[in-house]
């Protein structure tokens, strides 16, 4: 039943487009649409030429919830991974390879390469905006599959905004109200205050948030999601000195406690461990704006952004604390861009530089604190060649203290078929510079075997003391091939159409390929003398990542509103496709006995799915109501290598597809107010092994006040 | 075609001997139990212990540190007080394998690896160089991860008999057989990643193994 999803998605396809034919009758009175991320400038959506995707603060509202992470798991082609919080893979790439902004600026304390958009709460979110694709060329390090930018909100009348949402499930249960240790309950309170005093525009919003435990993963008292508490507090200000400046600032400040209570296996002992995590993360930008004229404007951003996580364990049975970690980042940017129209052109261009500094207990001893410089300049030229046809070249340099240098161009076209037709195209270099932890890290994880992980600048020295010492049993060939990092780099290639079916149907497809070099690999170097393993970075393989994504927006009446999304994904290791077309990979029969692996087995990258849908309705009427109903489609994916042939195949371990619906419902009442509620996850799935975070029935009630 | 198979229960390993006398195949259907079965020229090893876990203590998991011997000849145990002779041909404890030769033992043993399929190797290649067991320094069927028969997924704990490897064994006295590990966990079936610990060390150090014995001397099998 699963595998026959993606076929009804594109059965639908003729279905919607006729049926959204019968009825144009809808008035379409909407201003076009302003995308500021794709650019770096505020540009309209006709002179876009790279895919992207919005997601307005109406669509947030009506899902009903507070948190980002639901919020971009309906988006087609956007998968939420688990492990180190909730990471978004984005055509195929790690977390680690999506830049993610507030405001044009990017969020900084990844843990394992993953940035947990868990911390993020939506209240003042203005709109979201998706661009996919290589975005190296405007924003540097980190944009290789692409980039969310989250844009807040600028104060433009005097309201305040208060709400509260309950939420509970228990997935043993089923329906009954929560009892017990496995019924969990999540409770949200928010509010806004905005105010536009003559110039001046302010507006403080606050978010608290609380979940309780839940534990379902077998063998494991550990419980997911832990029970947590996140605190949101964001100050915007803006003001008008004149016509022609204006100054802004924004603040915002996140917090989240997550209490810690499970069993430490070690060495296959038990021990019970409580303690707490704790995360503070702090982003300020002021910025000043200058508009020289009409079609000239430079405008100045001094970005400072910290971010503090630590974690402390304690056995129960022992007063010692057997685990503190922490982990801080720090990050100043200066920067400065301008921007130029003529005609039929436009420039834009700027300048800048970087701080950034990691302190780490995880990093040697002799400094815990490393710092890196990085100074960047960009220039990005629109040009509308002719009415029909638009060509935008960008280039970027960004010149690292630590490693290599990089350059990232990118070329965009768009060319207008018709009123209704577009093809747009473009390519890309982008880069993610290694991250401190890759060059420095000096973990020993005690809590599992005592494996050690060191960063490459480090390790040689490391392990050829360690060998000094009698410490190392054997070393492996990649130890000889350990060198100074540089950043890995992708070819990003997307093209496609966008058609206007009529006014009220929309339909885009984007086809894309990835290409990435010298990717960082965590390959065992060596092993010590009791058999743990010791693992270090190689920029070492080569890998692609291709597909197609299909998006569909139309209303079926003027009331009913439907959106559907496909993304088909394939993705390899290029040395490991060469070895399995050389015939040189083996595998297991269900019998244990070994033959060949054939090409149609090998399943590329792990933790990814070949097929990912989405569908969604909405129904909205004049009187306030609305109703969304929601399904989310996901194929089977791969988590691990257990025929132990070196690469992910469709014998191996996998997580199995799934399918979730959630359905949310709201009414405006006595004009201020607004009364909803819903149901995420109607179908109850849970999957304990690979959707830890995963809840099972969900059900929320909330109310709002504006005034 | 004629089947023989002989089980035994994991209680009676130890006393092997004395269930070689019994002509009567015992049908136990246990996944867990150690036997061998007959098919044909292809031998069946299933739940060999190889210096199984007895207890977890600062250092991680051990066992009592002994090996199991194995005739493939004989099809079946041959006692440790039998180590220094020419009785067995492969020993097992851990993820170590020794062949009956160099310093393991005084037979006329050596091993090689061979990257293949069993069924593809149908005779000993010409150019093929057995090595001879040096411990510490090296066996003949090197140790360690990748670099013999299995893989070892540290994060994860676990071993994975890597598939596409033949252990090609010269015995103690001198004929060849061909070895495939199959597995390295009781019942034959590695756990999953997210079994616990205590699981994945108590149920490892079983082998399941086939392998097909050329008696007459020659290297075709």
């Amino acid at each position: 039943m699963i595998k026959a999803i993606p076929l009804f998605f594109f059965g639908l396809f003729p279905f919607i487009s006729s049926f959204g034919q019968k009825d144009s009758v809808s008035k379409d009175k909407m201003m076009e649409e302003v995308i500021v991320t794709s650019n770096r400038t505020p540009t309209k959506l006709g002179n876009i030429a790279v895919p992207v995707q919005t997601i307005s603060q109406k669509t947030i509202k009506q899902i009903g919830s507070q948190r980002l992470k639901d919020i971009l798991q309906e988006q087609a082609g956007l998968y939420i991974t688990n492990g180190f919080g909730a990471g978004v893979q984005m055509q195929g790439l790690n977390p680690d390879y999506t830049l993610i902004l507030i405001n044009g600026e990017p969020l900084v304390g990844r843990t394992a390469g993953v940035l947990d958009i868990n911390r993020i709460s939506i209240g003042n979110i203005k709109k979201i905006e998706i661009v996919k694709g290589p975005s190296s060329s405007l924003y540097g390090s980190e944009a290789m599959a692409g980039v969310i930018n989250i844009i807040t909100d600028n104060a433009s009348h005097k309201e305040v905004e208060a709400g509260i949402r309950y939420g509970f499930g228990n997935p043993d249960k089923g329906w009954s109200w929560p009892a017990g240790i496995n019924a969990f309950k999540n409770t949200d309170l928010h509010f806004k205050v905005q105010n536009k005093i003559g110039k001046t525009g302010v507006i403080i919003s606050s978010d608290a948030f609380y979940i309780d435990g839940l534990s379902y993963r077998p063998y494991s008292t550990l419980r997911v999601p832990q029970p947590i508490w996140r605190l949101t507090q964001q100050l915007t200000l803006n003001h008008e000195i004149n016509a022609k400046a204006n100054v802004s600032l924004v603040a915002r400040c996140g917090y989240d406690h997550i209490k810690q209570e499970f069993a430490v296996t070690n060495n296959g002992g038990v021990s019970n461990s409580y303690g707490r995590e704790a995360n503070t993360d702090i982003n300020i930008i002021p910025s000043f704006n200058y508009s020289f004229n009409k079609n000239t404007n430079t405008s100045f951003k001094l970005y400072h952004t910290f971010y503090n996580g630590s974690q402390k364990l304690y056995f129960s049975d022992k007063p010692d604390s057997i685990y503190d970690d922490e982990f801080k980042q720090k990050l100043y940017r200066l920067e400065n861009q301008t921007d130029k129209v003529w005609k039929n052109m436009k420039l834009t261009a700027g300048i800048g530089i970087t701080l950034d500094q990691a302190n780490s207990t995880r990093y040697d001893n002799v400094s815990r604190t490393k710092k890196n410089t990085i100074t960047y300049g960009f220039a990005q030229h629109e040009w509308r060649i002719s009415k029909n046809f638009l060509a935008i070249g960008g280039i970027r340099y960004d010149h690292n203290q630590l490693f290599a240098a990089a350059f990232s161009p990118k070329i965009a076209l768009r060319y207008d078929l018709s009123q209704k037709l577009s093809w747009i195209g473009s390519i890309g270099r982008g880069f993610k510079a290694p991250d401190f932890r890759q060059l420095y890290l000096n973990f020993t994880n005690n809590a599992a075997g005592g494996y050690s992980v060191l960063g490459s600048i480090d390790a040689v020295s490391v392990i050829t003391q360690m060998q000094h010492n009698g410490l190392i049993a054997d070393i492996k060939d990649d130890f000889y091939k350990l060198s100074t990092l540089t950043p890995e780099f992708s070819t990003g290639i997307n093209t496609g159409i966008k058609y206007k079916i009529d006014k009220n149907w929309n339909m885009e497809i984007n086809v894309f390929r990835n290409d990435i070099e010298g990717l960082i690999d965590v390959r065992q170097v060596a092993t010590k003398t009791n058999g743990a393993q010791i693992f270090s970075y190689i920029n070492i393989r080569k890998a692609f990542t291709q597909g197609a994504e299909c998006n569909i927006n139309g209303a079926i009446s003027q009331n009913l509103k439907i959106s559907a999304g496909y993304q088909f994904l394939s993705t390899a290791d290029k040395d490991e496709l060469a070895l399995v077309k050389s015939g040189k990979v083996y595998t297991r029969n269900s019998d244990g006995t070994s033959r060949l692996l054939t090409l149609k087995e090998y399943a590329g990258l792990p933790n990814r799915s070949k097929h990912m849908a989405n569908l969604k309705f909405t129904y909205e009427n004049q009187n306030g109501f609305y109703t969304t109903a929601r399904c989310i489609y996901r194929s089977r994916w791969y988590v691990a290598d257990s025929d132990g042939n070196g690469l992910y195949n469709t014998n191996d371990e996998s997580a199995e597809g799934f399918l979730l619906f959630n359905f949310s419902v709201g009414k405006e009442f006595k004009k201020h107010w607004t009364l909803y509620g819903g149901m995420d996850n109607i179908s109850n799935h849970q999957d304990a092994n690979y959707l830890p975070n995963l809840q099972g029935r969900m059900i929320y009630t909330g109310i709002n006040y504006k005034f | 075609m004629k089947k023989i198979a002989i089980f035994f229960s994991a209680a009676t390993i130890i006393s092997f001997a004395a269930c070689k006398k019994n002509d009567t195949p015992v049908v136990n259907a246990d996944p867990r139990a150690f036997g061998v079965s007959v098919n044909g020229s292809i031998v069946t090893v299933k739940n060999l212990p190889a210096d199984t876990i007895v207890g977890i203590g600062a250092m991680g998991p051990y066992g009592v540190g002994k090996y199991t011997f194995f005739s493939l000849g004989a099809n079946g145990l041959v006692a440790s007080t039998d180590s220094a002779s020419s009785n067995w041909d492969m020993a097992f404890a851990g993820t170590t394998v020794r062949v009956n030769c160099g310093t393991s033992g005084p037979g006329n043993g050596g091993a090689f690896v061979f990257n293949g399929t069993f069924e593809g190797l149908a005779s000993v290649p010409s150019d093929s160089t057995f090595k001879t067991d040096n411990a510490p320094a090296a066996y003949a069927i090197p140790k360690g991860s990748g670099k013999g028969w299995y893989t070892y997924d540290g994060p994860n704990n676990l071993v994975t008999a890597t598939p596409g490897k033949v252990l090609v064994i010269r015995t103690a006295n001198g004929k060849y057989a061909k070895v495939e590990i199959l597995n390295y966990y009781r019942g034959g079936v590695t756990p999953s990643t997210t079994a616990t610990d205590s699981i994945k060390s108590f149920d490892s150090r079983y082998y399941t193994f086939r392998y097909t014995y050329q008696g007459n001397g020659t290297t075709t099998f």
